[in-house]
């Protein structure tokens, strides 16, 4: 603190608003805010760990000094909580790589229009798609999916099929709901990263002969990684963590780690083994993220 | 030249594709809304407002709509706080703690919203603090998946901001506060007000991290719409999600007006 003080004092001799804020030292200013998140986010994070490692007793909820790993053991010996881990995993995999070839267009279309009205426009569609309630588009798609949905009832009409397609109550549906949810944050985690990329870069490939597509996969595309690689690891970290997708689309049948935690908890009161399943998730999600920094680190620092 | 021209003609094909899959649940949602049948069907019925009246006259979703609102409101009003006085800091320390400091209030965005609303409902009852399903307990985890959104916001709008400008005020005689206030706080307040804006829209729309919360029989509105939606397509349901759709869309064109999207989006 001092020596920063001493910096900043060197560069600015005359006001320190830097450090200094009006008779307060600065960081009192971020006091609040750290302590709410000292209280009620950290505590209650390490008080999630600890209760995982407690012996599961249904119906009780006390924290013990007495820390087993039987809820993990079970957790990675049984298959039917194993295989809903892969499920999860799969899934997110999925979901990323779709996200991506849907994502990437659209990213690359924003980053190249120049005109300002219009890109505010492409920007407020994507932002408003971004942040409107999970619940109401669920609902959307599933008046579109649904066995007497709008796609099915329109097909029959029009006499193509006869029997309803299989869209949703299963992994495909969880699959489209999950795209449909995690497409904004693919195409911001992109756009920035493409309109990085000079265009003098593109034009130089093209006048030496290279073609639109030659120069698009020689120069953009290995350009581009960065942001394809933070967007993809985004997306996937925000698939295996959503509840109210698969709850929806997959009408309890997909079981996916966030359904297990809360059947673990709502139907059975297993609240140690639910937390338990809780931090396999949490630090699954983790790994992604941190995998996202230093991907996006490293590969932005082997460019330049 | 960098314009549209230089997009080819399929990546322009997908990117109107995305376009409808992002837009496409909202159109119908708000059509189910508006319809004059008993449910969506193929095809259409014909329009009403026969579904926005029950909205408006329901007492499951237009309470659920008034607490969603009250909450949000709670929630914004803290996180704008206590985010915005923790952007000054974040935006003007240059020490090391401040960087790991930011990263450490952006962690409720990637941690599971199940897994945080959990956290917080095992810590409520091992604690016994008497928040465990109260309306206090609620609007803490609203809190915590909010502030990450002001201290983006604000923290954004305060890049290239010259601190000069403050110090040529105290030069002349202002107080640190009047400085602060006639000069910074005046320049900061679009960023201020497009976080406080973001805060609300993410409170509004919160599903998982209320998953837990819940307060018995005072259900916010996306828990009120998942409930009746395990049951039945309702078409008040649709109508309240007309109105929440047009909160979203009024709040997001206001910011965009306040600050570049583009910089507290990161993109």
């Amino acid at each position: 603190m001092s020596e920063t003080a001493g910096r900043t004092l060197l560069r600015r001799p005359a006001f320190s608003v830097t450090e200094a804020f009006g008779g307060f030292r600065l960081w009192w200013l971020v006091l609040p805010a750290f302590l709410f998140f000292l209280a009620f986010f950290l505590v209650p994070l390490v008080s999630l760990l600890a209760i995982s490692f407690n012996k599961t007793v249904p119906g009780v909820m006390t924290l013990t000094t007495a820390f087993t790993l039987d809820n993990f053991e079970r957790i990675f010996t049984r298959s039917i909580y194993y295989r809903s881990i892969l499920r999860s995993i799969g899934i997110g995999i999925v979901v990323a790589a779709i996200a991506l070839v849907l994502g990437y267009p659209l990213a690359f279309l924003i980053a190249k229009t120049e005109h300002p009205g219009r890109n505010t426009l492409l920007m407020i569609l994507v932002l408003s798609s971004m942040q409107l309630d999970m619940v109401i588009r669920m609902y959307g798609l599933m008046v579109l999916m649904g066995d007497t949905g709008l796609i099915n009832s329109a097909l029959i009409w029009s006499g193509l099929i006869h029997e309803p397609l299989p869209l949703m109550y299963n992994t495909f549906g969880v699959v489209v709901g999950l795209v449909q949810v995690t497409l904004p944050f693919m195409v911001l985690s992109l756009i920035g990263i493409i309109r990085a990329i000079h265009p003098s870069l593109e034009e130089a490939a093209r006048s030496l002969g290279a073609t639109r597509a030659e120069a698009f996969r020689q120069i953009v595309l290995p350009l581009s990684m960065p942001g394809i690689l933070a967007g993809s690891l985004l997306v996937f970290a925000l698939s295996i963590s959503s509840y109210v997708v698969p709850a929806l689309m997959g009408g309890w049948k997909v079981v996916v780690l966030p359904i297990h935690i809360y059947q673990q908890i709502a139907e059975s009161g297993r609240w140690q083994f639910g937390a338990a399943v809780a931090a396999v998730l949490f630090v699954t999600s983790l790994i992604a993220v941190f995998v996202y920094h230093r991907a996006a680190v490293w590969t932005s620092g082997g460019r330049t | 030249m960098r314009d549209e021209a230089a997009v080819s003609l399929l990546f322009k094909a997908v990117a109107m594709l995305t376009l409808v899959v992002l837009l496409l649940p909202v159109v119908i949602v708000v059509l189910a809304g508006l319809n004059a049948g008993d449910y969506l069907t193929f095809p259409p019925k014909g329009l009403s407002l026969r579904w926005v009246v029950a909205f408006l006259g329901s007492a499951t979703f237009m309470s659920a709509y008034v607490y969603s609102f009250v909450l949000a409101l709670v929630a914004t009003l803290i996180s704008t706080v206590i985010g915005t006085l923790a952007s000054l800091y974040l935006s003007r320390s240059r020490s090391g703690a401040a960087a790991a400091l930011r990263g450490f209030f952006m962690l409720p965005v990637v941690l599971p919203g199940v897994v945080l609303g959990l956290a917080l409902y095992i810590f409520y009852v091992t604690t016994d603090i008497g928040l465990a399903r109260t309306f206090a307990g609620l609007l803490i985890g609203h809190v915590l998946v909010t502030c990450p959104f002001v201290i983006a916001t604000v923290t954004a709008s305060m890049v290239g901001f010259d601190l000069s400008l403050e110090e040529a005020a105290r030069s002349l005689g202002a107080s640190p506060w009047t400085a602060f206030r006639k000069i910074t706080l005046r320049l900061i307040a679009p960023g201020i007000s497009a976080g406080a804006i973001f805060a609300f829209i993410v409170s509004f729309g919160q599903f998982e991290t209320t998953l837990f919360l819940t307060v018995p029989n005072h259900e916010p509105l996306p828990m009120a719409m998942y409930i009746s939606l395990r049951y039945k397509f309702e078409p008040t349901a649709a109508a309240a999600g007309i109105f929440a759709i047009a909160l979203v869309a009024l709040s997001t064109v206001v910011s965009s007006r306040l600050v570049s999207l583009r910089r507290v989006f990161r993109a």
